[in-house]
């Protein structure tokens, strides 16, 4: 079994892991998403998910990655900064991990966040025409 | 000379709405596109609208086959923001009611896989049997689909008397081994029709990120039951069938074994049931600011939620739910490349696919 502490020397970061309401929590500081997904295909880890959230007022999004390691659910937060609103974005790890695609799409869709470096297939979620229509608040009003 | 077949998106074989343009060269083909959203209900956006009681009984309709498992993984994520922890028999009550579900969602899977491959008595002795564990679930819940057993905390109703389940258990149980199991993995008939077809290579079941039976079946044993025990399994004996083919027939076999297993699961749980409340926290509760996950091993795989709260408010601020399909479904482009046309409608029910969880 891999340990977590193993990933986060091999990272480099500092902080420790915080186990909290059912994940394993590791703030990736300035590391970028797609250098937290090399290091989880090195350790064999499982892409589970990402979950967005649009922060309050015009603070940005939050983008909470997730991988399983032998049954332990591990989350990087990533935040997106307020200024980049209007057209947020962040790097792709579609080319480092297959199993992104649809969740990639499908935040794209929700919230109008691009994930850079990377080309979309046509929508998943047929509702609205245009990207952010169904998740993101001022482009819902 | 390649050309393209739409098959959806209303599908001749499975009666869900999405679309499969499947590239051909003759009877062959050579690449296939997914097309899901058709039932998009904009669900995780109108959890954020809804307090904490009425957001169960909506997530409950995220699936009408294992909606048992999306209230459970939701009030396991709101236990969590809650600070309360359900009595030990609401967790054996979870257990049964969960794997009960994983019985009804295999047998109805049996059926409609038999239905495909041209076995329609098969179909017919599948529902026959699903009839039977929908009775034993109506008989707990008072309900046939949306069982409205979970709640913060533990669970709605009790199994007054756990032992007398048993009986209907052990019929089941036999009718599925003198009926469905040897039929499905001995026949000549389903072993034609499924050997070696819509192979998931291991590889790439890893680099897909498949989850469930449909890992199980490319040879990768992972079980959120055994790997990240909630409710009351880790006080539960039970095996994790994996196969190694990779093909429809290994997904059919760990599915068959599934059965066996739920049903030895199911009897634990009745004959282990401790004594006691199940449920705790009454009828209002206080959530802390931040977020949960919660995670549920579901019929198809693995289920997620991430629910996030504000202190004070009755409405959670954000519901994410990842279901199994959203992680299986990609690989059927890979599982398609290759086959006869006439094996693809097998071949995507093989992962037992669920468009209404798929959409939200």
């Amino acid at each position: 079994m891999t340990s977590l502490e193993s990933i986060r020397e091999k990272l480099g970061i500092a902080g420790p892991w915080v186990e909290s309401r059912g994940a394993h929590w590791l703030n990736p500081g300035t590391l970028s998403v797609r250098q937290i997904a090399a290091a989880m295909n090195e350790a064999h880890a499982r892409f589970v998910t990402i979950t967005a959230y649009q922060l309050p007022g015009a603070e940005g999004f939050r983008l909470e990655y997730h991988w399983d390691l032998d049954g332990r659910l591990l989350g990087f937060p990533f935040t997106i900064a307020g200024s980049s609103i209007e057209s947020p974005k962040i790097e792709s790890i579609y080319d480092l991990c297959e199993a992104v695609d649809w969740i990639e799409r499908e935040v794209l869709e929700g919230f109008a966040i691009d994930f850079a470096g990377r080309e979309y297939e046509p929508l998943l979620l047929r509702m609205g025409d245009k990207p952010g229509v169904n998740l993101r608040e001022e482009v819902a009003k | 000379m390649s050309y393209k077949i739409p098959m959806g998106p209303y599908h001749p074989g499975l009666e869900e709405p999405y679309k499969l343009d499947m590239i051909c060269e003759g009877e062959t083909v050579r690449d296939a596109e997914l097309h899901i959203g058709f039932n998009f209900r904009g669900i995780e956006h109108l959890a954020e609208t809804r307090n904490y009681f009425q957001v169960i009984a909506l997530m409950e309709r995220v699936c009408g086959i294992c909606s048992n498992i999306h209230t459970l993984t939701l009030c396991q994520a709101m236990e969590q923001l809650t600070g309360l922890e359900p009595p030990p028999r609401a967790k054996y009550i979870r257990v049964v009611m969960a794997e009960l579900e994983r019985l009804h969602s295999h047998v109805l899977w049996a059926g409609i896989a038999a239905k495909l491959m041209g076995f329609k008595t098969m179909f017919m002795t599948c529902f026959a049997l699903r009839e039977k564990v929908m009775d034993i679930l109506q008989e707990i819940s008072g309900n046939r689909v949306n069982y409205a057993m979970n709640r913060i905390g533990g669970v709605n109703r009790d199994i007054e008397d756990p032992m007398a389940l048993v009986p209907a258990m052990d019929e089941l149980e036999r009718e599925m081994t003198r009926t469905v199991i040897p039929i499905f993995t001995t026949s000549s008939t389903a072993r034609s029709r499924c050997a070696g077809i819509g192979v998931l290579t291991h590889e790439k079941a890893i680099s897909c990120a498949v989850v469930g039976p449909t890992a199980r079946a490319s040879g990768l044993g992972q079980d959120l039951r055994r790997d990240a025990p909630y409710a009351a399994y880790s006080e539960l004996k039970f095996e994790v069938p994996v196969e190694q083919a990779g093909d429809v027939r290994a997904r059919l076999l760990v599915r068959a074994l599934e059965i066996l297993e739920s049903c030895n699961i199911i009897r634990q749980a009745l004959a282990k049931m401790p004594p006691g409340d199940i449920a705790v926290g009454g009828d209002k509760f206080s959530f802390v600011t931040g977020t949960a996950t919660s995670r549920v091993e579901a019929p198809r795989g693995e289920v997620m939620y991430s629910v996030s709260w504000k202190e004070g408010s009755r409405n959670p601020a954000r519901v994410h739910v990842r279901t199994p399909t959203f992680a299986n479904m990609p690989a059927v482009r890979w599982m398609v490349r290759g086959a006869r046309l006439a094996d693809t409608p097998l071949i995507q029910a093989s992962i037992d696919p669920c468009y209404s969880c798929t959409d939200r």
